[in-house]
């Protein structure tokens, strides 16, 4: 093979090998670095950089909705064992098991008016401006997903079925 | 010398085998004399190419602008990363599926 056409092909192979180890040490690095799974508010300091007042702020919030929200959410899983109970193997939806649905949907949204008003109040501890995004960012997280699964299932056109 | 060795000498002679010249032999041979003497053919890119990579200045720059593009696009790809993780981290604390 050409002298030249070696030296091209294996400074390329060199060149792409020094850009894909610097490349990876640097992603492992900085993932190392910036990650604390342990403490579920480090994107809130990462994303909206507050500072310690606030952050300390924010947990005491978050420490005091944590344990009503795992109390809301115990109600749901035993209301939903009991529909599961209810319902059974049989090929019928009885009142019984139209009620308990009825009561699991009255917990949760309890639960997320609890939630939407945690977002509120976490966003007032916040800068102005970063309140407002951390709340459209919040709501489309969480609310956002439900909006999709409508709009796909009326068509996205926002308008209502026409029987 | 007798009359004998003289004839056995031209018979000899006579069948001396001549090799027989390759086709258009005196052309090629004044071609390549011209091809000798004429200035050398310019290099093609190529190996200009790899006459430049082989230059220190230039594989020391070329190292360290690769090496630098290696570690912006590193850094800022596992920033977006560890970002994305944390923030499914803190949205499974405050938002539970049941919820959401």
């Amino acid at each position: 093979m050409n002298r030249s056409l070696l030296i091209l092909i294996g400074a390329l192979a060199l060149g792409a090998a020094i850009f894909a180890g610097s490349f990876f040490t640097a992603r492992h690095t900085t993932m190392m670095c910036c990650e604390k799974p342990a403490d579920d508010l480090n994107w809130l300091r990462l994303e909206f950089h507050l500072g310690d007042a606030e952050m300390a702020r924010i947990r005491e919030m978050h420490e005091g909705y944590l344990s009503k929200c795992a109390e809301l959410c115990a109600k749901i899983a035993g209301k939903k064992r009991e529909l599961s109970s209810l319902v059974g193997t049989g090929t019928n939806l009885t009142a019984g098991a139209q009620a308990k649905l009825n009561e699991i949907a009255g917990i949760r949204a309890q639960c997320q008016t609890q939630m939407l008003e945690h977002f509120v109040a976490v966003s007032r501890v916040m800068p102005p401006e970063s309140g407002a995004r951390y709340l459209v960012e919040m709501k489309k997280l969480t609310l956002g997903h439900h909006e999709q699964v409508e709009q796909s299932m009326s068509g996205d056109s926002g308008h209502e079925h026409q029987h | 010398m007798n009359s004998d060795d003289l004839k056995l000498q031209e018979l000899l002679r006579g069948h001396r085998p001549v090799p027989a010249l390759p086709p258009r032999f005196q052309q090629n041979v004044w071609r390549r004399i011209e091809d000798a003497e004429a200035p050398a053919k310019s290099e093609s890119w190529l190996d200009a190419l790899a006459a430049l990579i082989l230059r220190p200045r230039f594989a020391l720059a070329a190292a360290a602008v690769l090496l630098l593009a290696g570690v912006s696009v590193g850094s800022l790809e596992g920033r977006q990363f560890a970002q994305r993780n944390a923030q499914m981290n803190y949205l499974a604390a405050v938002a539970p599926d049941s919820v959401r």
